[in-house]
């Protein structure tokens, strides 16, 4: 039987591991790095970024048009007000049309952040170190949120020359904490779709069927009650949809919808929920794939 | 010594790459379940938050105000109508566009272009076989529609809107060309795929009437083969009129078409010579 | 580390080391219409391929140890579990003292990889950001991993580069900032996979001298895996023989050669051998343990080689040229030669280890 010595090996490892304060840092800083990283790549493609600056607008403007005609170029709808107590469509629709970058985070920044590396070639060299995979996650998501951030201003300013938007002022901040904490939840659902697109070859149809599905059961454009009472109902799980009547209930005055219930607690439990559920898929996928070996394929 | 061929043959041989590209993309297809399933399925999803919104705003299913522009007050087949054409679009930018891109990155575009064919050809068999694919979700959506949203289409208008719809992709083609043409030379063509899609979404009628665009912007929409197919296919299903009553987009598509197609294989042409003297073709 | 009973270091040990790939077959939309074969029909439509099959070695502390065989043999597979990329499905390695399996970050912490091939890098960034980036990922202090960076591009003669794009370097360049990033955190233990792949002569030596710098002067333990006989023969202080998932032999190069030094050597070389040239000929030397035909290319003008190993191979040469002459064979040289690497390994696999690829 050979004796193994681990001493003699953590002499000549030179890096934190496990749980300290040093290794926590160091896996700060690797997400952070992930996030310039990012940014770097990003900016050499000078044309897909102005690009991906202005497509948010670019989708928002027919969603607002097309509204616009229904009614005959007014932007008040008598449907619109007795449902959630504003009938004011620019405003409502922009309110919800903000997030819609955000959930682009999750499933695509976040989702598919593990399917870029492997699209990069760099998957594996990223893997051999001991930086754990999930603070690669992060830092796309890092990355992602800054984005759209920056995006949603330049949104915003455009918006309000345009059309003019009817906000509370007072209620941005309070809105602002309900934000944060719908992206704890939306950080764990990209956590689990990253692994997703890990297992399945095309891993963008997973990305772009999740997004379609968030974007029918977020009331991003219309209330939830237009909706079937099971599409109601499973909107429950995501936490757009709590997340954008609290915002509005903050943002728009008299805004005062039929569903409401208590939006804080809702989304603490669903932060919960989705970050447990999502490390969990994320690390069993993780084994699953190392065990498969299709880590290096794309 | 190579004999001079004649023109049949050479048709003949040109037809065979046309060919050969169709079989090659629709193996491809076939080959992966999932991508059919997707490309048949989700285009609902993108159309129903419009639906949804809909319903919310006018609190209905029909819309007066949408009428007096629309000529018709059903927004849901109007919308409907509009996303299954869009469809053509999507898959003539990126499929045609990108498909040089792709084969760069695959590492079989030299041997393309090595080849002694026409390689607008080759484009060609690519558009049709993405031609073929669309027009098989398309008819999966609209049957499903006519099933679940009501949507009438009497036999009378079938031929009709399948000459619009030849004409529509002949044009897209055209453009689709002309955006191949760019994607030799300049590497980042999924953005020039992109810029353009934006320019459908954004000019053509394809969630609301070409009139509620400020007037530059309808100026726009009257250079896109998109427009004049939807206002056609919905003058036939929605407004229920009938094929003289159309002429004008038929014949707007003619002259698209014949100035979208010339002006896509010239520019092809042009620059694969160019790129090939640069030697950057290959390179990604 | 891992001592064992006469207290020699390894710093590499595998434990019956397996891996079993399994593909399910790929049917398409209409494949349910499609008429199964009999082999299909009765298994379970699965592809099996052992990758590593029970695989037991030791790597000594400071050791350049050489895993040669052919594509497909194993060899990318083992690096990839030692690496922890790859979860075996028996067995279990321990590196620098700790378990593949248990110890992942430590085993991580511990070993600098360098894959063969293109795309490993970020090519948008410049050397000096992909490799502060990684240094990043490898858990280094900012200051710290400046100073290495700075030391390892000039190491390299790239400094003068450094702020470059990877995508203006040439395919030799940017191998040599993957050596570097293997090198920021001072691994005691290098694992290169085809480390050489795909580069000239210039920069194939480069590296090379590179590597047995890092062993020899350094004192790292190094696993080279390789398909190149002269590469292998070169630099290591041991090979390991692998073919289909299993090792034939650990020893020396003088030591595997040795294998196969009692026995006889005949080359001929020759252009347009004849048609199933070893079955050919086999019936005229029946005392000759192995007939191998190593083709050539034509087109290049390289002839074809055709060994025989064993028995009386000297005796059989007139009889040999004389059958190739028959069939139309332009002999260009015969040779009663010393046996290498390549010998070695076809005499204890009986396959071949043609350059670039499996015959």
């Amino acid at each position: 039987m050979n004796k193994i010595e681990e001493n003699r090996g953590l002499e000549q490892v030179s890096c934190p591991v496990g749980l300290s304060l040093a290794n926590l840092k160091a896996e700060l800083r690797a997400i952070w790095e992930c996030n310039i990283k990012e940014w770097k790549i990003e900016l050499a493609y000078p044309i897909n970024f102005t690009r991906q600056c202005i497509e948010p607008l670019i989708f928002l403007l027919p969603i607002l048009v097309y509204g616009l005609v229904l009614l005959g170029g007014s932007r008040f709808s008598e449907s619109l007000l007795r449902l959630v107590g504003t009938g004011d469509i620019v405003t409502y629709t922009f309110t919800g049309y903000i997030i819609m970058g955000f959930i682009g985070t999750a499933v695509w920044a976040m989702g598919f952040s593990i399917r870029k590396e492997q699209w990069y070639g760099t998957l594996e060299s990223i893997y051999v170190t001991p930086t754990s995979r999930l603070s690669l996650v992060l830092g796309m998501a890092l990355h992602s949120v800054v984005h759209q951030s920056l995006g949603t201003l330049f949104e915003v300013g455009v918006i309000y020359a345009v059309f003019g938007l009817a906000l509370r002022i007072e209620g941005i901040l309070p809105a602002l904490a309900i934000f944060a904490l719908m992206m704890f939840a939306l950080g764990g659902f990209g956590i689990f779709i990253s692994s997703l697109a890990l297992i399945f070859k095309e891993g963008w149809i997973i990305s772009e069927g999740f997004h379609s599905v968030l974007m029918i059961l977020s009331p991003v454009a219309y209330p939830l009650t237009v909706l079937p009472t099971i599409a109601q109902q499973a909107s429950t799980v995501f936490p757009t949809a709590p997340a954008l009547v609290g915002m509005r209930s903050f943002l728009i005055e008299n805004y005062t919808p039929e569903i409401l219930g208590n939006v804080f607690l809702h989304l603490l439990v669903l932060d919960a929920a989705w970050i447990v559920f999502g490390i969990l898929i994320f690390y069993l996928t993780d084994s699953y794939v190392r065990k498969s070996g299709t880590l290096g394929k794309y | 010594m190579m004999k001079k061929s004649s023109d049949a043959s050479v048709f003949r041989a040109n037809f065979f790459v046309v060919w050969t590209e169709v079989a090659k993309n629709m193996k491809f297809l076939m080959a992966y379940p999932v991508i059919f399933v997707f490309w048949t399925i989700f285009p609902f999803f993108w159309f129903l938050t419009f639906i949804f919104q809909g319903q919310a705003i006018v609190g209905g299913l029909q819309s007066s105000s949408f009428a007096e522009i629309a000529g018709t007050p059903d927004y849901i087949p109007f919308i409907i109508l509009g996303a299954i054409l869009n469809g053509y679009v999507l898959t003539s930018l990126y499929g045609v566009g990108e498909s040089i891109r792709r084969e760069a990155y695959q590492g079989t575009l030299d041997y393309l272009l090595s080849s002694p064919c026409n390689k607008a050809f080759i484009l060609i068999g690519k558009a049709v076989s993405e031609s073929i694919s669309s027009t098989i979700y398309a008819v999966i959506q609209l049957v499903v529609c006519i099933v679940f949203f009501g949507i009438e289409l009497t036999l009378g208008v079938i031929m009709p809107i399948i000459l619009i719809l030849i004409l529509m992709i002949l044009g897209l083609y055209g453009i689709a060309l002309m955006l191949a043409a760019f994607s030799l030379q300049f590497k980042q063509a999924h953005d020039l795929a992109h810029t353009l899609e934006y320019v459908f979404y954004l000019f053509s009628p394809v969630r609301y009437p070409v009139q509620a665009l400020p007037f530059w912007a309808q100026i726009v929409g009257k250079f896109l083969p998109l427009t004049y197919a939807l206002i056609a296919v919905r003058s036939l299903v929605l407004l229920r009129q009938n094929f003289l009553a159309i002429y004008e987009q038929i014949f707007l598509l003619f002259v698209i078409d014949a100035v979208a197609l010339f002006l896509g294989f010239y520019l092809f042409n042009w620059m694969e010579k160019r790129t090939k003297k640069s030697g950057s073709i290959s390179q990604y | 580390m891992v001592y064992n009973k006469d207290n020699d270091v390894y710093s590499i040990q595998t434990i019956n080391l397996t891996k079993v790939f399994k593909k399910r077959k790929h049917i398409g939309i209409f494949g349910f219409l499609k008429k199964k074969t009999e082999k299909e029909t009765s298994g379970s439509g699965e592809d099996v391929t052992v990758a590593l099959d029970h695989v037991n070695s030791e790597i000594r502390s400071g050791e350049l140890f050489g895993l040669l065989g052919p594509n497909g043999a194993g060899k990318t597979t083992l690096v990839k579990c030692l690496s922890t990329i790859l979860i075996p499905d028996e067995g279990t390695a321990i590196v620098n003292g700790f378990d593949i399996r248990e110890q992942t970050s430590l085993v991580r912490a511990s070993l600098g990889l360098v894959i063969g091939g293109e795309r490993t890098l970020y090519w948008k960034l410049t050397a000096r950001d992909n490799l502060m980036y990684f240094a990043s990922l490898y858990k280094m202090p900012r200051r710290e991993a400046k100073e290495r960076v700075d030391e390892l591009l000039a190491i390299m003669n790239l400094s003068d580069r450094a702020d470059e794009r990877l995508e203006d370097y040439s395919t030799g360049m940017r191998q040599k900032i993957a050596v570097a990033r293997a090198l920021l955190h001072d691994p005691p233990i290098l694992l290169l996979d085809e480390p050489t792949l795909g580069l000239d002569p210039t920069f194939s030596r480069q590296i090379r001298s590179q590597i047995r710098e890092l062993c020899k002067k350094e004192g790292r333990t190094i696993l080279l895996a390789t398909h190149y006989m002269k590469e292998a023969d070169e630099l290591c202080d041991r090979v390991a023989i692998i073919n289909d998932g299993k090792i034939a032999a650990i020893d020396t190069p003088e030591g595997l050669k040795a294998r196969v030094k009692e026995t006889e050597l005949v080359e001929v070389a020759c252009h347009n051998p004849p048609h199933d040239t070893e079955n050919y000929l086999r019936p005229l030397c029946p005392d000759v343990e192995i007939i191998t035909l190593i083709r050539g290319d034509e087109a290049k003008g390289t002839p074809s080689r055709i060994k025989l190993i064993g028995g009386n191979a000297e005796k059989h040469v007139g009889t040999v040229v004389d059958a190739l002459r028959e069939k139309n064979a332009q002999i260009t040289s015969v040779n009663i030669s010393m046996p290498t690497l390549e010998d070695a390994f076809i005499k204890l696999t009986g396959a071949k280890l043609a350059e670039g690829g499996t015959t």
